[in-house]
């Protein structure tokens, strides 16, 4: 029983305070579900919790909690891609907003007008396959091979799969920029 | 690497665009690239539009978010996994 108490002071001590992280993980993963994101907590928070006779103090628990979030984020999306996606055949990739922009904003700086809200909204608005390399490698900075196994396809498909998800992004920003009036 | 090393072709340095920013590419592949960039006028511009795009999306971190009702619920199903296990 007091060994119990122990537990749980312990893992309200050193998990708890991670909170608010993870929960800002779940949120870029799900693009903003907060829903989804509070189910995603829970459950990677019970899951630290049973385990947590297991973990080793000292290590990185911070890191461990996000990697539990993540793996049970990804497991519940895996599940789920039964069926190809439309976005297999999307066209947006051969848009090029440079081309566009060249004589007039070679340098990108419609950019750095966008603010941190609308980035984060066009990340979120991608489809999650797309989403999640985003955040996974320009969010969270994971190399292509923790990203490919994070999500269990190739390194190549990562490859691909950025491309097309910096390529769709880029597009999203160009027009907001547009109809801010930051290009023309 | 030494200049007399061949110049690769426009469309292999953009085929790697991604690859050369996000520091994928291994050493050889990397020095080809940005020797290219370095003197190609039309792949620089390119590249720099590129590299600030990706600067200013990286520039965005993940905030940590709080939220009172999800705290609550956390802690009473700590509570009830307690109980489950007692
Ligand atoms: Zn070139």
């Amino acid at each position: 029983m007091t060994e119990d108490r122990h537990k749980k002071a312990q893992f309200e001590t050193e998990a708890l305070v991670h909170l608010d992280a993870l929960f800002g993980l779940a949120l870029r993963l799900t693009g903003g579900d907060a829903a989804r994101s509070e189910d995603l907590v829970q459950d990677a928070i019970l899951k630290a919790y049973r385990a947590w006779d297991d973990f080793r103090l000292g290590t990185n628990c911070r890191a461990w909690l996000m990697t539990i979030l993540r793996n049970t984020f990804i497991n519940e999306f895996r599940s789920q891609q039964r069926r190809p996606s439309a976005v297999e055949f999307d066209e947006v990739a051969d848009r090029s907003v440079f081309a566009e922009v060249a004589e007039e904003d070679p340098a990108g700086g419609f950019f750095e007008r966008l603010i941190d809200d609308e980035v984060i909204a066009a990340i979120d608005d991608l489809p999650e396959e797309f989403r999640i390399p985003v955040v996974l490698s320009d969010l969270e900075g994971l190399s292509y091979q923790e990203v490919s196994e994070i999500m269990g396809i190739p390194v190549g498909t990562v490859k691909s799969r950025l491309f097309r998800a910096r390529k769709r992004l880029q597009a999203k920003l160009h027009s907001f920029a547009r109809e801010m009036g930051y290009v023309s | 690497m030494p200049t007399d090393a061949p110049m690769i072709a426009c469309e292999e340095a953009v085929a790697r665009v991604y690859e050369y920013l996000d520091g994928e590419l291994d050493a050889e592949w990397s020095e080809r690239v940005r020797y290219h960039v370095e003197v190609c006028r039309k792949c620089y511009p390119y590249f720099n539009f590129e590299r600030i795009f990706l600067d200013h999306v990286r520039s965005q971190h993940i905030a940590p978010e709080h939220s009172d009702r999800l705290e609550r619920r956390i802690r009473e199903a700590l509570r009830n996994e307690d109980a489950a296990s007692a």
